[in-house]
């Protein structure tokens, strides 16, 4: 079964209108404001963002913001706990006529990937438990990037951060597995699930359009190559976000109902492809390669997709 | 006391090039300090950082008000309104410039009132390392040979400040080199250790209650980010040949700020006040529609 | 109206109801957990026409709360104790939000270790969040206060959450009778929650809680705080006396009890006031000249009332059930540095720590407070922080860690 878009099919169907203006404070080059960008392309501007403490806090910084929509900060911890707030109040307030039906917004959750994998998971599971209606936009950066870049549950095996370097004891950064967020999430069977990639817009726009069919939580897990973070030059944003696609290290899924269905079938480029891009793997290859390091991450990579084509069979 | 303050880019190294003179002259037995002023901003946005130094123990903190030498990491910070790269800058000061331009017409460009010496640092380093990147060693350098400290503590402070960045040694000695060259061809103007000024006078001022919309952090205008120029985060600038296009919008789709827009004939095109200069287009235009060029010194778009 | 017997945590629940609240994200807690158990019961009835929602922790329900009221819900929630402290950080950020809502707090002692009766270290812990505090002694006053909390949260002068304290146990799980207002009466006292500064919707977008970078900008909002908090002293007077008007009684920002002719003066709050009250009457009767000076709003700090009600005084002793480990009692500290200036400040201030871990405070003890606040006055020098704490208690301790370390049970 091959999965195809219905909507989205060609470029020139992106939405020319924004929703995420120009002029924030984030990074030059940041893949995670891409895929925002594109994410509100379809979201528009109903929307009221509760956001976790992360890059993207800096997007409303006094008396600025980029968006055309609401916003709201909230902790680290308990963004989609407001979600909840705001999503309850706004149907009690419709309810009881306070607010009229016609100036309803979505409640989009932001956060990054610490606050996602780590500190908020108890709210988050809360809420999907509790089958609130919300989007949840997580960006990405496999590390805690707006302190500096440092080890999360997020960072893929062999990453070095600033709190896991390469040591004598570690000489391939982090020896653990990245967490897997979008299972934890599957488990709870929400209606709606997907990962994305900026430099896959029509998959990402596709996802977004499909999502709203949906109520109750959409998980949306969306690739934020990161230069400050990953050590690239801010124009390789697209090549890391590509590579690590067709390397097959992010996959781009849905799940519907908790069926997963895979997006796109990546050409398995070797992961060396990938890691050689970015600072944060140099150690891998120099000042000596670090083979059984990187066999370890492209062995991951063939077991998953092993798997997935047993499951899904290949097309 | 002798007092330091970098202006620089999110990335261009201010911090460390505070750190490398704050160290040298540490070495050489003086007191000194180094700070950072962290921010929302990100790299490529404005930042500062500074540097203390005197013979005896230093009684002050903080961010610098009124600079012995002004440091500018990138010329296109002295229009910024952002950087404050004028801030307590008078006749005395002394304000280094990395610029490609000769410091008299950096001066006139600048319209600076203190006392202005440049170097093509940009250029050094694009010639040197062939890539754009981190200044910081040469900052470094040409800041303590305008503080009035050693070729051989700079060299020593370079080393430990980047080995502190996990930088190899091969890369290390690089810069040193690059460095030390930077320190021996700045055009030196004699800075002069300002001595105590009275403190200029204030107003205390008494805030009254606002109403809790105008009281509390909160935007009710936005989206109103455009306000803000992102020209000065560019140290190259995209420029679409029209000519090479084949409409595809994979520009206008990629481009992390939306400052690609579709004009009516369906043809991208870029807004630079709005661009930081990622170059993300660049990569993602296959038909090399889009090419890079070097942001003109010191002038704004 | 007639009264009915009631629990403090029924009380609370009353006010809620009372307020016509609209939402009541919740969590439970021991001793609080009974006020969401009744606002589920009448949630689910239709007796409250509000969402009830129980979230994961109650950083979440805070969370949850002040969202709620940024987006325009008149809110009500409830914890307690270590539930607090778990939500300490979303305190300061609702605050900052400039939401009005209630927030009831059931006082219990802090762990470790961990306990379930009542002191105020938790309460007190939030006194710098911005929350307003106002502390009930009984359970009347804990349904009044939690009308009177709304009328001036939701005040365009204030705009701040409230806390109504009240104790775990001897409040919380105690009965006594309570006239219930009327809720017509009601509606003329709280008008509809129509707030010009919150809600999020299409046709007007609004960024709340945006970053802000730069300490001037940060110190303006941050005083904005304190400002809006001060208002609060004038808005709960005219609170209170409409309160009187339209119920029949008054609630002052402090009690006092006979205190006209007291040259000796407790200080006390929340339910073990009354305790200090029998003591008062006790002592009066013995020929002492003491009153009770009832602490009921702690934020904003009414300290003008303060100085005009303690000055002149021989001898004050200030009753903390609580304790700020390596500085003693939390608001002998307030009342000390309010009584500064005061010309005629009292001779001695004296502090006293008692009923942590809702330890009780006997007659005793009030006789031994008074005596050695008699004795402070005269000679002119405070004394404290003094524990409240029996030899027959600590015999009683002495046992226990004979038990726990001392006697081998063989096995």
């Amino acid at each position: 079964m091959t999965w195809e878009p219905q909507i989205f099919k060609t470029l020139h169907q992106i939405p020319r209108e924004e929703h995420v203006f120009p002029g924030t404070p984030l990074c030059a080059g940041c893949g995670g404001l891409e895929s925002l960008r594109l994410a509100a392309k379809v979201l528009g501007s109903r929307v009221v963002y509760v956001d976790a403490a992360g890059c993207m806090t800096n997007l409303a910084a006094f008396p600025f913001t980029p968006l055309d929509a609401s916003w709201l900060y909230t902790t680290m911890g308990s963004a989609p706990a407001g979600a909840q707030g705001v999503r309850d109040a706004l149907d009690v307030l419709i309810a009881k006529g306070r607010v009229p039906k016609e100036e309803d917004v979505q409640v989009v959750v932001l956060g990054g990937d610490g606050s996602t994998y780590d500190m908020a998971l108890s709210s988050t599971s809360g809420a999907i438990t509790r089958q609130l209606d919300f989007y949840y936009f997580c960006y990405d950066n496999e590390a805690y990037g707006n302190t500096g870049v440092q080890l999360s549950p997020a960072t893929p095996y062999g990453a070095r951060t600033t709190t896991s370097p390469c040591a004598v004891q570690h000489p391939a950064g982090t020896t653990q597995e990245k967490k897997d967020i979008f299972e934890i999430w599957r488990a709870h069977r929400p209606p709606y699930m997907a990962t994305v990639s900026p430099r896959f817009p029509l998959d990402l726009e596709e996802k977004f359009a499909r999502a709203a069919a949906y109520k109750g939580p959409k998980l949306f897990l969306a690739f934020a190559a990161c230069p400050t973070g990953w050590l690239f030059d801010p124009a390789q944003t697209p090549d890391v976000a590509r590579l690590a696609v067709e390397c097959g290290l992010w996959p781009l899924k849905e799940a519907v109902n908790g069926v997963v269905v895979h997006t796109y079938w990546p050409k398995l480029t070797p992961v060396e492809e990938y890691l050689k891009l970015q600072g944060r793997f140099r150690h891998l290859f120099e000042p000596v390669v670090q083979t059984e390091a990187i066999a370890h991450i492209q062995e991951r990579v063939h077991g998953y997709w092993a798997r997935v084509k047993r499951e899904e069979g290949n097309s | 006391m002798l007092s330091i303050r970098f202006h620089g880019r999110g990335g261009q190294g201010a911090k460390t090039a505070s750190r490398i003179v704050g160290t040298a002259a540490f070495l050489e037995g003086y007191h000194a300090q180094d700070s950072p002023v962290y921010g929302a901003e990100r790299r490529g946005a404005p930042v500062a950082a500074f540097t203390r130094i005197d013979h005896s123990p230093i009684h002050e903190r903080g961010v610098i008000a009124r600079p012995d030498l002004v440091v500018i990491a990138d010329a296109s910070l002295i229009r910024d309104p952002a950087a404050r790269v004028a801030d307590g800058v008078d006749e005395r000061t002394v304000v280094f410039v990395n610029s490609s331009l000769s410091p008299d017409q950096v001066s006139v460009q600048a319209a600076l009132p203190g006392r202005l010496t440049a170097l093509d640092l940009t250029g050094i380093a694009l010639r040197e390392f062939g890539k754009r990147g981190a200044i910081s060693a040469l900052l470094g350098a040409v800041a303590g040979r305008l503080s009035g400290l050693h070729r051989d503590s700079i060299r020593d402070a370079v080393a430990r400040e980047l080995a502190d960045l996990g930088l190899s040694s091969a890369v290390i000695e690089r810069n040193q080199a690059v460095a030390l060259d930077c320190f021996d061809q700045v055009p030196v103007v004699s800075v002069e250790p300002g001595g105590p000024r009275p403190a200029p006078p204030v107003q205390l001022h008494r805030p009254t209650y606002d109403a809790p919309t105008k009281g509390t952090a909160s935007i009710t205008v936005g989206p109103n980010s455009g306000l803000r120029s992102m020209s000065g985060w560019r140290t190259f600038r995209p420029v679409l040949r029209p000519d090479l296009c084949n409409g595809c919008w994979l520009c206008f789709a990629n481009c992390p700020e939306g400052a690609i827009t579709i004009k009516p004939d369906g043809k991208p095109a870029v807004y630079y006040p709005h661009c930081k200069g990622c170059l993300d287009c660049v990569e993602v235009c296959p038909t090399d529609a889009m090419t890079v060029e070097r942001e003109p010194q010191g002038v704004q778009p | 109206m007639t009264a009915e017997m009631m629990t403090g945590n029924l009380a609370a629940a009353w006010g809620a109801r009372l307020a016509d609240v609209d939402y009541v994200p919740a969590f439970p807690i021991t001793p609080q957990t009974e006020i969401v158990e009744t606002l589920a019961k009448w949630c689910g009835s239709g007796s409250l026409n509000a969402r009830f929602v129980t979230l994961d922790s109650e950083h979440s329900m805070m969370t949850a709360a002040g969202a709620a009221a940024a987006t325009g819900a008149r809110v009500f929630t409830a914890t307690s104790s270590q539930g607090l402290l778990h939500a300490f950080e979303v305190l300061y950020t609702v605050a900052g939000w400039r939401v009005p809502l209630v927030l009831v707090n059931v006082s219990r002692a802090l762990a470790s270790p961990i306990t379930l009766e009542p002191d105020h270290n938790d309460v007190l812990a939030a006194r710098d969040c911005g929350f307003l505090q106002l502390h009930a002694e009984t359970c009347q006053e804990v349904v009044d206060s939690i009308l009177l909390a709304y009328r001036i949260a939701e005040d365009a002068r204030v705009c701040l959450p409230v806390m109504v304290n009240l104790d775990g146990f001897v409040l919380s799980f105690t009965r006594e009778p309570v006239t219930l207002p009327d809720p017509e009466v009601v509606k003329q006292f709280l008008p509809p929650f129509r707030p010009a500064h919150l809600g999020f919707t299409a046709s007007a977008p609004r960024s709340l809680g945006t970053a802000v970078f730069g300490g001037a900008t940060y110190s303006y909002f941050r005083h904005q705080l304190h400002l809006a908090s001060l208002n609060g002293l004038r808005v709960y007077e005219e609170a209170a006396a409409d309160f009187e008007r339209l119920f029949g009684r008054r609630y002052d920002p402090v009690e006092q009890y006979r205190m006209d002719d007291a040259e000796d003066v407790l200080v006390m709050t929340n339910a073990f006031a009354s305790k200090g009250k029998a003591a008062v009457d006790a002592a009066r009767a013995q020929g002492r000249r003491v009153g009770l000076l009832r602490l009921r709003m702690i934020r904003p700090w009414p300290a003008e009332t303060i100085q005009h009600a303690l000055q002149g005084r021989r001898a004050v002793a200030v009753v903390d059930q609580n304790l700020s480990p390596g500085q003693g009692g939390i608001l002998f500290q307030e009342i000390a540095a309010c009584l500064y200036h005061e010309a005629l400040r009292p001779r001695a201030l004296c502090s006293f720590i008692g009923g942590l871990g809702g330890k009780n405070l006997s007659e005793g003890e009030f006789q031994a407070i008074f005596e050695q606040t008699a004795d402070a006055g005269v000679r002119g020098t405070g004394i404290g922080p003094v524990l409240l704490f029996t030899e027959s208690e600590h015999r009683e301790v002495e046992q226990l860690q004979f038990l726990a370390h001392e006697l081998k049970t063989g096995r």
